[in-house]
């Protein structure tokens, strides 16, 4: 088929103006896609001051009850005697009891053959450190590690052999043993990598065992002296 | 004149349907989509005016914070409460966190939002620097603006909000993570260096450490012991 020069023009203007249009489309739907991407972004940080407005009014409420106290002339040794003993709670420094669990970790018996990795035998400090986060996050009110009571300042560290905690020497088996409503601190664990250590149990043989016990003594911490920290002046 | 062939007619015709079409479909996308903008617009202004707000309430609840503590601190001296028991409580107080204070120390900040990124900052990576911190002395250490304590825990929320002290923690400008630390500044700068900041280098993270003044808020969550009773032997 043969076409004039006129209609060649007219037809190749049709392709051009359609292509056009198509490829105009698809821009068109792209922007709608990047402005929502946009406001996801500002919706943590609405939800964090939120947060952090409940904190505050709460802790705000807490000390006009306190300045109410003193206002109606209650007896300010007291009152102050009061709060040392719940600071003292607070900061891990009162042995306390209540029920709760008991988790046993040991390295395994066997060793490991041929190209296996010597590492899966092993207790490694980060599996202590992801029950106790487990355990907090279960709502534990205090936990211990072979008698060591976990603090502010606890460090868990990989010191080779053995495990650095509290500045002590830690061989295994660990003792981990936690107070607080045993239900809410499985399911925790459970939902953090608790399975993982059981695959480890049954593939190399380490040791991995939940006792629920009525009745757990967790030991207080030690004090702490500060050399570089200062409160902080109010009102400056 | 050129007189238009019979076989070009079906042709031009599909093209020229083909073409309206488009056309319409065009501006009807093209309503759609600014209606659209409208309204995303109008949500964006709605979230940053509640932001806004939320955030002048939060301004206003730290001043009356900050007033409160002086007038707890004014009413203490008034009543005469002994200032060696007074001195108790400021220390047990830090330990535990919920006396916000400041010092030497250092600040480190982590970005994990570049190109040559292999994978974001976890959780557990989390743990592992405030652990390593911990090991370097360090008498108290935030992240983002929570101070981290014995019960904090660190957890992610979903698929990427990291939740520390139940608080989200994700900024959504600046600085993905912020890190505060007081203690010795040498100590502190080589322990993290060494430990963590290399490796984290290594994945492509951007890691920078200074060397400050550093203030740390209090932890503002609730201790609660509703099961743990004190021990008497």
């Amino acid at each position: 088929m043969k076409l004039a020069i006129r209609e060649r023009f007219l037809l190749g203007f049709a392709s051009i103006l359609l292509g056009f249009l198509f490829i105009a489309l698809l821009k068109t739907q792209g922007v709608a896609v990047s402005r929502v991407a946009l406001q996801e972004a500002a919706v943590p940080s609405l939800i964090q001051t939120e947060q952090e407005n409940q904190q505050l009014s709460v802790e705000n409420d807490k000390i006009q009850l306190e300045l109410a106290k003193y206002a109606q002339g209650q007896s300010a040794a007291a009152l102050a005697n009061q709060q040392v003993q719940e600071a003292k709670m607070n900061a891990g420094l009162v042995a306390l009891t209540g029920p709760g669990l008991r988790i046993t970790l040991d390295d395994s018996k066997r060793v490991a053959s041929g190209e296996e990795d010597p590492n899966s035998y092993f207790i490694h400090e980060q599996y202590i450190r992801e029950i106790l986060n487990a355990l907090w996050n279960g709502g534990a009110e205090a936990i211990a590690v072979n008698g060591q009571r976990v603090t502010t300042h606890t460090e868990v560290f990989c010191g080779g052999s053995f495990i650095q905690i509290n500045g002590t020497r830690q061989m295994p088996p660990y003792l981990i043993e936690a107070i607080g409503d045993s239900r809410n601190l499985s399911a925790a664990l459970n939902f953090y990598g608790w399975d993982r250590l059981g695959n480890l149990q049954e593939q190399y043989g380490i040791t991995r065992k939940l006792d629920i016990l009525e009745m757990v003594m967790i030991p207080a911490g030690k004090l702490r002296e500060f050399h570089y920290a200062e409160p902080v002046k109010e009102g400056t | 004149m050129h007189r238009w062939k019979r076989t070009l007619a079906l042709p031009v015709t599909l093209v020229a349907i083909a073409l309206g079409f488009l056309i319409s479909l065009q501006a009807q996308t093209q309503k759609n989509v600014s209606a659209a903008e409208q309204i995303s617009a109008e949500r964006m202004t709605q979230m940053k005016s509640v932001l806004a707000n939320s955030q002048a309430q939060n301004e206003l609840l730290q001043k009356v914070h900050s007033k409160l503590l002086g007038e707890l601190d004014e009413a203490r001296k008034r009543v005469g409460t002994d200032p060696q028991l007074l001195a108790q409580l400021t220390k047990f107080q830090m330990l535990d966190g919920t006396l916000a204070v400041e010092g030497p120390g250092i600040i480190i900040s982590i970005d994990d939002r570049g190109k040559k990124v292999l994978f974001p900052l976890t959780t557990d990576e989390i743990s592992r620097m405030i652990n390593t911190l911990k090991f370097a002395g360090a008498e108290a250490i935030s992240l983002n603006g929570q101070r981290i304590v014995g019960t904090t825990a660190i957890v992610l929320s979903g698929s990427s909000t990291i939740l520390v002290n139940q608080v989200p923690i994700n900024r959504a400008e600046g600085v993905p993570y912020e890190l505060s630390a007081i203690g010795n500044q040498d100590t502190l700068l080589d322990y993290f260096t060494k430990l963590e900041a290399t490796n984290l280098q290594q994945n492509g993270l951007t890691v920078s450490i200074a060397r400050k003044t550093v203030r740390i808020p209090s932890f503002k969550g609730a201790y609660t012991f509703k099961q743990a009773k004190p021990y008497t032997p």
